[in-house]
């Protein structure tokens, strides 16, 4: 008799999740698959498909400008990420104590995730304009550091900076928003025993906030590696010719008549390393 | 049953109500002029044609000339396929080449038009290898220097027709401590920079393929070109510009830059502005002298001599998209002549007078056509645009050898494969040959598919 009524709560279960089975197979799996598939062909517009074997993985892997682009975006990573994290944890940490105008300094800390990317770009743009922009006027004209006009953002050798200062700037406010709601929840008593214990503001930091927000600041990490792996229009707005990824991908497969099949083979590998790096940061990292 | 079906999905699909009449036909037409005042003169026509015609709605989209490509990549995917599309040859020439274009319909056109009517050389630069037409030339211009005849005067300068001549007053005219720059060519990786590099790379008769239709890109003339451009590069202004940069020049901060004659309206709006923009109102901005006699101090340079003289310019068209309705397509063709029809023809050069030209004989001496409201052609006098409009009959561009058509020139420019490698000659200092090597390669890998 047991045995039935278990055999009919799987049959009930199976029921309840086949919906959203079926929607992830379509939305997600079925698209997983075909452009897998894709990635053999050469497609023409119409529809037409060659079948051309590995030919557009050994095009992709053959091209040094992918290997560059591997490179700038590790850098990208790496510099957005802990950008992020730490102004957001020290802006979260601050915005913590109580002062006059907290609420007020608390709002006003998020605008720049709140405003439209074009339109920030834009007035990063008109700031860093070489011939009309009020850094080189400061600069040049005012305070006379130097003689020569600089074109911070299109010049590559510091473009890619200005793009990660830039993203920074344009997402701290998240993870100051999720460390925040997790700070205002650390019980009082931790740090008023670390204070008899003789622990001086960093110790009570470095004992207790610290691994209070471990698992946040995790979170936190392991939400802007994928966002940013995938990030395309900070970059390509702001300074087109930072070869990121995603730029890459575009200039690719995108720009002018779109190669499918490559854009397909470039995805296929994106998807890999975006996994692989999700599970050795999850088991290796978080330990979960 | 089946037909209200039918009914129900072509709604959804088209997200919009069709008038239910047996006759309703819909022509989606792209057009490159996002502007606002210029989509509010095509919406205008294209409700007169409505109007005209029962049943017919043309839906005006328009689309970014960079983003036109790939936009239409996506729509065909979509099977969202627009009827008809506004466009550069470049771009013309590459799509034809997918098989999504109409050719029978062009054919049509030019039938109940008569070919004798185009400009010749318009008309090969849209023709297929095979004799089709990809498209129907509809507007182009020139280009060429628009430099301050008065500057040039001054430091005794001689006009910007030669490499010599150019190279030496970008020289003169460049003083980076005050802001002020001698030349502007494109660096950043978008079609100006192809523009730009085209005409000089013409007049050293550098090429990117022969007669016979072999790429010979990759030539001691390409690097010859590659390197004076880098010498140019050197009097813009600093890092990565593109044909933006050209309001310094509006602001007197800039010698001489490669134009279409498209500026022609620009400069004209600004003489008409003058009154507002005056250097006092700009004395804070180093270097910045507006000049009101601007139109008067400009001069126009439009071929430039090396080993041969080389005018450049391109052209626009209409390109009709092959779709399933045989309505659709009969009412794209009506739609495609009513736009060649003198009087909304006019209309539509008269947005950008001067930078719109016409591809019809007899619509330059028109005088509906001198008479455009901004006053321009008064402006520069009838004579000019006469010389203007006479450049094309033998316009000179990569895709046309000796009246062979090569498309895939169109596909190269849609890669922005040249405006790479400039980009990676001038701004990241990569060595001109190398940068030439992987130019070749990636032509090669464009017309291996």
């Amino acid at each position: 008799m047991s045995s039935i009524l278990v055999k009919n709560e799987a049959k009930l279960g199976l029921k309840l999740v086949a919906p959203a089975v079926g929607i992830i197979g379509l939305l997600v799996i079925y698209p997983i698959l075909f452009n897998i598939y894709l990635s053999f062909f050469d497609v023409q517009l119409n529809g037409d498909k060659t079948f051309v074997g590995l030919d557009n993985y050994t095009d992709l892997l053959g091209n040094p400008r992918y290997y560059h682009s591997v490179g700038v975006s590790i850098v990208y990573l790496i510099g957005t990420v802990i950008g992020t994290t730490v102004l957001g944890l020290a802006a979260a940490v601050l915005m913590n104590q109580e002062f006059r105008f907290r609420n007020l300094a608390r709002g006003l800390i998020l605008l720049p995730y709140f405003a439209p990317v074009i339109s920030v770009v834009f007035g990063w743009q008109f700031i860093f304009d070489p011939v009309n922009g009020i850094y080189n006027h400061v600069v040049v004209d005012v305070l006379h550091l130097t003689d020569t006009r600089e074109n911070l953002i299109g010049n590559p050798d510091s473009a890619l900076f200005v793009v990660i200062l830039f993203d920074i700037w344009k997402h701290f406010p998240i993870a100051y928003l999720l460390l925040l709601a997790k700070l205002q929840s650390v019980p009082k008593d931790l740090y008023e025993a670390a204070a008899i214990d003789g622990q001086n503001a960093w110790g009570r930091f470095w004992h207790v906030t610290l691994p209070e927000l471990r698992f946040v600041i995790a979170t936190v990490v392991l939400l802007r590696i994928i966002w940013n792996l995938n990030r395309f229009e900070d970059v390509y707005l702001l300074a087109p010719n930072v070869e990121t990824l995603p730029i890459f991908t575009y200039y690719q497969a995108f720009a002018g008549i779109v190669d499918q099949g490559g854009a397909a083979a470039i995805s296929v590998i994106q998807l890999l390393v975006l996994v692989g790096l999700i599970w050795l940061y999850v088991r290796k990292v978080l330990k979960w | 049953m089946k037909k209200s079906l039918l009914v129900a999905s072509a709604v959804l699909v088209n997200g919009f109500l069709i008038s239910p009449l047996s006759n309703a036909a819909t022509v989606e037409f792209w057009t490159a002029q996002t502007q606002s005042d210029r989509l509010q003169t095509i919406e205008l026509l294209a409700s007169t044609f409505e109007a005209l015609n029962d049943g017919v709605t043309v839906k005006v989209v328009g689309v970014d000339e960079n983003e036109m490509a790939t936009q239409m990549a996506a729509a065909v995917a979509a099977g969202t396929t627009p009827q008809l599309i506004e466009v550069n040859s470049e771009i013309i020439m590459a799509l034809g080449e997918e098989g999504i274009v109409d050719t029978k319909t062009h054919q049509g056109v030019i039938n109940d038009i008569g070919k004798q009517r185009f400009h010749k050389g318009a008309l090969t630069t849209l023709t297929s290898p095979t004799g089709n037409y990809y498209g129907l030339p509809y507007h182009g211009w020139i280009q060429g220097i628009w430099y301050r005849k008065d500057w040039f005067d001054e430091k005794g300068l001689a006009a910007p027709n030669t490499w010599e001549n150019i190279e030496t007053a970008a020289k003169a005219l460049t003083d980076k401590a005050n802001n002020q720059y001698g030349i502007l060519v494109g660096t950043k990786q978008d079609s100006y920079t192809e523009q730009v590099f085209t005409q000089l790379a013409l007049s050293n008769n550098a090429a990117e393929f022969d007669a016979k239709g072999k790429l010979i890109f990759n030539s001691p003339a390409t690097l010859e070109t590659i390197n004076y451009y880098k010498e140019l590069a050197k009097y813009n202004p600093p890092g990565p510009q593109n044909w933006r940069a050209r309001d310094y020049y509006l602001q007197g901060k800039m010698g001489m830059f490669f134009y279409s004659t498209y500026i022609m309206d620009d400069l004209a709006l600004a003489e008409v502005a003058k009154g507002s923009l005056s250097s006092e109102n700009f004395k804070e901005l180093s270097g910045g002298t507006f000049d009101p006699e601007l139109v008067k101090n400009t001069a126009f340079a439009p071929i430039i001599s090396h080993k041969s003289a080389a005018s450049y310019g391109t052209l626009s068209g209409l390109v009709a998209l092959k779709t399933k309705s045989a309505a659709d397509a009969k009412a794209t063709k009506d739609f495609i002549e009513f736009m060649y029809d003198p009087a909304s023809y006019i209309t539509f050069l008269h947005m950008a007078p001067g930078g719109m030209n016409p591809m019809l004989k007899g619509i330059a001496e028109d005088s509906a056509y001198l008479d455009d409201p901004n006053g321009v052609f008064k402006l520069y006098g009838a004579d000019k645009m006469k010389q203007i409009v006479s450049g094309f009959d033998d316009i000179r561009s990569f895709s046309v050898v000796k009246g062979k058509t090569f498309p895939a020139s169109g596909a190269i420019f849609a890669k922005s494969v040249i405006p790479r490698m400039i980009y990676d000659v001038t701004i990241e200092n990569e060595d001109p040959q190398q940068a030439l090597d992987s130019a070749e390669a990636e032509m090669k890998t464009i017309m291996g598919k």
